[in-house]
């Protein structure tokens, strides 16, 4: 009934004005502001206010030889991630897109279903996998080579961040391969190029900005890995995380803490930056051909 | 009427002091029947069957009282200060482990009225300024029979002797060092735990280095019993209840009780709870026999109530620390050096872990 009062404006003031859009964003701008932004200012002021004012967290930070090994490590360790999923998960993504629908179905539930599990359980997965009495060295000793140590390794915790994160890897990868169109390859085919030449110069570079996407986006999620480095790594693979939350958790030195948030935040826009014109270069050129 | 007199007296002196013993002392595991009758306290702990074992613990004390018991945790120390820092305490009672209540004595954890508690109970040299014990365990040295067979390793020393006795050994890795094991592992470099100097951890913490590479460092317990289990590791330090549910399942291991290291939670009360005689209440309660007994029947951690007699199978009495033999053979840390120097063995002891 309220509905046909005649008092109640039938539309919004602003409707039709050009800030509308904006105005639709503001709830997630709003919830940005809430769940990000205020506890990034709040580590910020933290780092340089606990337990003086000053840059003492970053002086002990820069002081302290086992934050750089480790920070170096953590740099290291994504990159490896990132290079192992995109190995994987470059023919993964093709073959969804060459496919008929409902293997494609099944090749997407594949990527999926293991996204729908909590990362504890999968990481918990790979130790049983991976242990010197776990399954993959069964089966190695059981074909007659010798067993390999993979858990407590840094080859171990790839692997399993790998896993973890290539989902991430292929959903943007095939977003990008299933709006390129497949004749153009029969195309350089039909004027005497090579299958691996067409691939190269036309299919590759096509499917680059799908492969920049997912690399950004592993990278940056690898290096904040907590639970799978300390479950499968051993000493030698500890990541920055972990002693960001010995320095929280067990000492409860917050501005230390804040301190190697901030450190890990910067170098990784550091990176970014430093990338990025490579990037660009490399979207216009695929945009051209 | 002088009897009359004089039997009024009696019940009156008689009434009293039952009073007076009443509020000034009272009984662990007693609770006043309805006395928390529409209060609501948040018990903190570890979760698993460790804090179900501590809510059985607590059933009594929660019927008769009339309280609400929620049950809230892990126990994390950073979120009990956000707490305190913000004036606004949601945990009541808290377990935490050995040394934080000696950190932040006074600072996050009240320094405790023993006119609330009966602590009579309590083994001797537990009871705290800000904590008394919520159980007892102990971090022990278990080994490979199979590995070792004739020739066991016998004592920490032996733990950290890779010439003597090859073999992989896993650590306790899980946050922070354990005062007891670098206390042993400073003795394998020559010095006296006893006069132990700060810069004396670094000699420790490189008697533990030097186990190689091939050293496991356990992030969790359920990591340790693991080990034992599928044999990964030839020589472990596991806590207890650990090593007990290990070798129930069937690992080959069996422990080296020499030396093992005293270890308990503590209970304590965080520095600005709502009620805080309620809180002295349900650890009052908590310390009593039938508490302490049941506590023990379903964790199978070590009662500390002396009078507690908790009814258990051979294979949990076995690994339970307070026989007299177990007693004799428990080695304590120096509580007095460690809780100074916690920052700085910790900042050491992460260092370590980081592979550095």
């Amino acid at each position: 009934m309220s509905a046909l009062d005649p008092t109640t404006p039938s539309a919004p003031k602003w409707a039709g004005r050009a800030w509308r859009p904006f105005a639709l964003t503001l709830p997630a701008l709003l919830l940005l502001a809430a769940v990000i932004g205020y506890p990034l200012l709040t580590i910020v002021l933290r780092s340089l206010s606990e337990p003086q004012w000053g840059a003492q967290n970053y002086v002990w930070f820069f002081g302290t030889p086992v934050n750089l090994t480790v920070l170096q490590r953590t740099f290291v360790i994504s990159a490896w991630v990132t290079l192992v999923c995109i190995i994987c998960a470059y023919p993964y993504a093709y073959l969804m897109t060459a496919v008929g629908p409902r293997v494609r179905l099944a090749l997407v539930l594949c990527v999926l279903i293991p996204f729908w599990v909590s990362g504890v359980v999968r990481t918990l997965s790979w130790v049983i996998l991976l242990q010197d009495s776990g399954v993959i060295n069964s089966l190695l000793r059981s074909a007659g080579f010798d067993g390999v140590r993979l858990i407590r390794t840094q080859t171990g915790v790839v692997i399993g961040m790998a896993q973890v994160l290539l989902p991430f890897m292929i959903l943007p990868l095939y977003s990008v391969m299933k709006g390129i169109d497949l004749r153009l390859m029969r195309a350089a085919q039909s004027l005497g190029a090579r299958p691996s030449r067409a691939f190269f110069t036309i299919y590759l570079p096509l499917s680059l900005p799908g492969v920049y996407a997912g690399a950004i986006i592993v990278f940056i999620l690898a290096l904040g890995f907590y639970i799978t480095p300390a479950l499968l790594g051993g000493p030698r693979s500890t990541m920055l995380s972990t002693l960001v939350q010995t320095q929280v958790l067990s000492l409860l030195q917050w501005g230390r803490g804040g301190a190697m948030g901030v450190v890990l935040l910067v170098a990784t826009f550091v990176l970014l930056a430093l990338a990025a014109p490579v990037m660009r270069s490399r979207y216009r050129e695929a945009g051209r051909r | 009427m002088r009897l009359k007199f004089g039997h009024a007296a009696c019940v009156a002196v008689l009434l009293t002091a039952t009073a007076a013993l009443a509020q000034s002392k009272p009984v662990a595991g007693a609770v006043a029947e309805g006395s928390l009758k529409g209060k609501t306290l948040t018990f903190v702990s570890y979760g698993g069957i460790y804090q179900d074992g501590q809510a059985a613990a607590l059933k009594e004390f929660v019927d008769k009282s009339g309280v609400k018991l929620l049950n809230d945790g892990p126990t994390e120390i950073a979120k009990l200060q956000a707490q305190v820092e913000s004036g606004n305490v949601t945990w009541d009672v808290v377990d935490t482990d050995d040394l934080p209540p000696y950190v932040y004595c006074g600072k996050l954890f009240q320094k405790l009225d023993l006119n609330k508690l009966d602590v009579s109970k309590i083994p001797e040299g537990q009871v705290g300024e800000c904590s008394v014990p919520a159980m007892n365990y102990g971090v022990v040295l278990m080994y490979n029979t199979e590995k070792y067979k004739d020739n066991p390793p016998k004592s920490w020393a032996d733990f950290f002797d890779t010439q003597k006795f090859p073999g992989v050994r896993g650590i306790d890795g899980s946050g922070s060092p354990t005062g007891g094991l670098l206390e042993q592992a400073f003795k394998v470099a020559g010095g006296d735990p006893k006069a132990m100097t700060v810069a004396d951890i670094d000699k420790a913490i490189d008697v533990v280095r030097k186990l190689g590479p091939d050293t496991i460092f356990w992030k969790t317990g359920a990591e340790s019993q693991q080990l034992a289990e599928s044999g990964e590791a030839d020589m472990l330090m596991m806590w207890t209840g650990r090593a007990m549910t290990a070798v129930k399942n069937g690992a080959k291991y069996t422990p080296a009780w020499q030396d093992w290291l005293v270890v308990m939670d503590q209970m304590t009360i965080p520095v600005g709870v709502k009620d805080t005689d309620a809180s002295y209440a349900l650890i009052n309660a908590y310390l009593g026999k039938h508490s302490q007994e049941v506590l023990a029947e379903q964790t199978s951690y070590t009662p500390i109530n002396s009078e507690a007699q908790p009814k258990v199978d051979a294979s949990v009495s076995a690994f339970l620390t307070n026989s007299p033999e177990r007693q004799k053979q428990g080695y304590k840390q120096n509580f007095k050096f460690w809780v100074p120097n916690f920052a700085v063995a910790q900042e050491k002891w992460s260092a370590l872990m980081a592979g550095n």
